[in-house]
């Protein structure tokens, strides 16, 4: 079932050197309506795998550098955050951060709009078409812009995401930290079939529509297995497991620790964004060297309202 | 853990003379279009227990508007149906859930939502504040109608029980719901989980995140413009359709929530004029509003309002 399939490191040998291929050829555009005193915002315009162009929010603290920052690979979800909501925005303050719309998501939208529910099986039946072999071409490439960057300490490279903030870390030794919470990609062939939830159920809802394909969906899958990818990644690791007794909670995701090289720190979620929210946000700053985290954190998450 | 947060907060929303006059202008206005439902089925999405279709409706300004219709294979010759909303960033969900649990569900994408943005497309940021200082033209006066028209579109299904319609959804979704219980009368039963469009003025000051951020953001740039906001934002507020729903109505909200601030949560709850309501209060919780708890307690007011 767990089968990595032979030509794994080819596969991804082979999409970063086509990635190469393209030069990024960044744009960057003051966007004012979005800066303050305390943080200066910008679009920028990249180039990807494709060649495919991408749209993403960098966002500069005032001051003099370096700065450390937090990298938002592309989320599960048409829209782009300039900071995830609810995120205090004197976040931006504190760290140079970076959101990026992979391929199909608003901003990277044209010439392909993806679908939700829709993406995760977009041209799932060959690995090399998977729309998830570009996501992740995206997610490097954005991250190959924030280290060109004066203003960063690359020292202090946080990516924070879903799967592909892993897969990230697996593909690029520059992240020095990361911060997942698996939903898609672990172990997806036995776990989709556990669930009815979106976007699992995509696999679901495909594989019931197609199950002649069975065999190359697993086969794509297998390649975006994250306990396949895990040993490559360095970056310490926070791992965001479900709460006790879901499908992706921390006893279920154990074999993805055990796979992992870096230190690793688990979180089971507490059931509550708030305290989930703040174990995160501590943790970062931890890791950053940030120890005045308070005044960045939401007003209702402080210990004194300020 | 941060400070508790004041029950009797007092909001400085106030209502405008005109706010019912100017909703049924707007409401004239898309009586005037005929809805011209449409029904596709999706066979990709549907199951042996439930059936997903795929729907597109007229709304103001003739925006088309897209959602997932989901209904229990097996359902009694009328069912109770669910009207389901989304959250500013969410992309609308196929309901499955809900209608495994026998509600005939609509998960509607007001304009500006994946599969309704050909026609209007502020995009996110910028819808909360998308011609904000103009009441007529600003982008949640079709949002709201486009939400409204959901349950027309419920209306006209032969298997939906007129009698037994409900309306839910968390954070944008909570305020959608406020306003729909408050200006739709077929409305039986209310959810409202983490509202958010209520109280907009005190929670630019109370959070600093998005999206209510949105708002700062286009203050900070154009400061003369704050009177307008205000006016604007008065006739879209869930504070000042609060008083005018009837129907048996909950709301939960985290004392953490870091999105929609518990204040405005609390100033809402206390203007619902509704005789049944109840609030539902999580401490220890953010924008999720204690929802795995309070999941099933949704589920027990649905069942006992719409299913018995």
């Amino acid at each position: 079932m767990h089968t990595t399939p032979a030509a794994f490191e080819q596969y991804w040998q082979q999409t970063l050197d086509d990635l190469a291929c393209y030069a990024a050829r960044p744009e960057i555009e003051l966007l004012p309506l979005r800066s303050t005193d305390f943080a200066t915002l910008y679009g920028v315009r990249l180039t990807s795998l494709g060649p495919y162009r991408l749209y993403g929010y960098l966002s500069l603290p005032t001051g003099r550098g370096p700065f450390p920052a937090i990298y938002y690979a592309p989320k599960y979800q048409s829209v782009l955050e300039i900071i995830p909501q609810g995120t205090a925005n004197l976040q931006r303050s504190a760290y140079i951060t970076f959101a990026l719309a992979g391929r199909g998501q608003r901003g990277s939208d044209s010439p392909y709009a993806a679908m939700f529910p829709g993406l995760l099986t977009a041209g799932i039946d060959d690995a090399e078409s998977y729309i998830f072999r570009g996501l992740a071409a995206d997610s490097v490439r954005g991250l190959e812009f924030l280290l060109t960057r004066p203003e960063l300490d690359p020292a202090r490279l946080v990516v924070v995401g879903n799967d592909l903030a892993l897969i990230t870390a697996a593909l690029h030794p520059g992240v020095t930290q990361v911060v997942t919470t698996p939903a898609l990609f672990y172990r997806t062939v036995e776990v989709a079939p556990k669930t009815l939830a979106y976007p699992l159920e995509e696999i679901n809802d495909y594989l019931r529509a197609f199950p002649e394909k069975a065999a190359t969906v697993h086969q794509t899958l297998a390649y975006f297995d994250l306990v396949a990818l895990a040993p490559r990644v360095t970056a310490s690791t926070l791992l965001l497991a479900g709460p006790p007794g879901s499908a992706l909670d921390a006893q279920a995701l154990a074999p993805l620790v055990t796979a992992l090289t870096g230190s690793v720190t688990v979180h089971a979620s507490e059931q509550s964004s708030y305290k989930d929210g703040l174990y995160t946000e501590q943790w970062i700053a931890r890791q950053c060297g940030i120890a005045d985290v308070q005044r960045i954190l939401p007003e209702h998450w402080r210990e004194e309202r300020i | 853990m941060p400070k508790a947060v004041s029950v009797d907060y007092q909001s400085k929303v106030t209502k405008p003379t005109d706010f019912a006059a100017f909703w049924q202008g707007a409401w004239r206005q898309a009586e005037a279009i005929p809805l011209a439902p449409e029904l596709v089925p999706d066979r990709l999405r549907s199951s042996d227990d439930i059936e997903v279709f795929q729907v597109f409706y007229e709304s103001l300004d003739r925006v088309r508007i897209a959602a997932w219709y989901c209904r229990p294979v097996r359902r009694a010759e009328r069912s109770p149906a669910l009207l389901f909303l989304p959250g500013y960033q969410m992309d609308p969900p196929i309901p499955k859930e809900w209608a495994r649990k026998g509600y005939l569900t609509l998960s509607v994408a007001p304009r500006g939502k994946l599969r309704s943005m050909q026609q209007f497309n502020p995009g996110y940021p910028n819808l909360l504040t998308h011609n904000i200082i103009d009441r007529q033209t600003y982008a949640y006066r079709g949002f709201y109608v486009d939400v409204w028209r959901g349950i027309d579109f419920l209306l006209s299904r032969p298997e939906v029980d007129p009698t037994r319609i409900g309306v839910t959804g968390t954070s944008q979704g909570g305020g959608l719901t406020i306003c729909t219980a408050a200006m739709r009368p077929e409305v039986r039963a209310a959810a409202a989980g983490a509202p958010y469009l209520c109280g907009m003025m005190d929670a630019i000051e109370l959070t600093h995140t998005y999206p209510y951020q949105e708002i700062n953001d286009y203050l900070r740039l154009h400061p003369e413009q704050r009177a307008l906001v205000q006016e604007t934002l008065a006739y879209f507020d869930g504070l000042n359709f609060a008083d005018q729903i009837t129907c048996p109505t909950i709301v939960n909200i985290g004392l953490q929530d870091n999105v929609c601030p518990p204040e405005t949560g609390y100033a809402l709850f206390n203007k619902i004029s509704a005789t049944d309501k109840r609030l539902y209060t999580y401490d220890g919780h953010g924008h999720d509003a204690g929802r795995y708890q309070h999941s099933a307690i949704v589920d027990q007011f649905f069942a006992h309002h719409l299913l018995s």
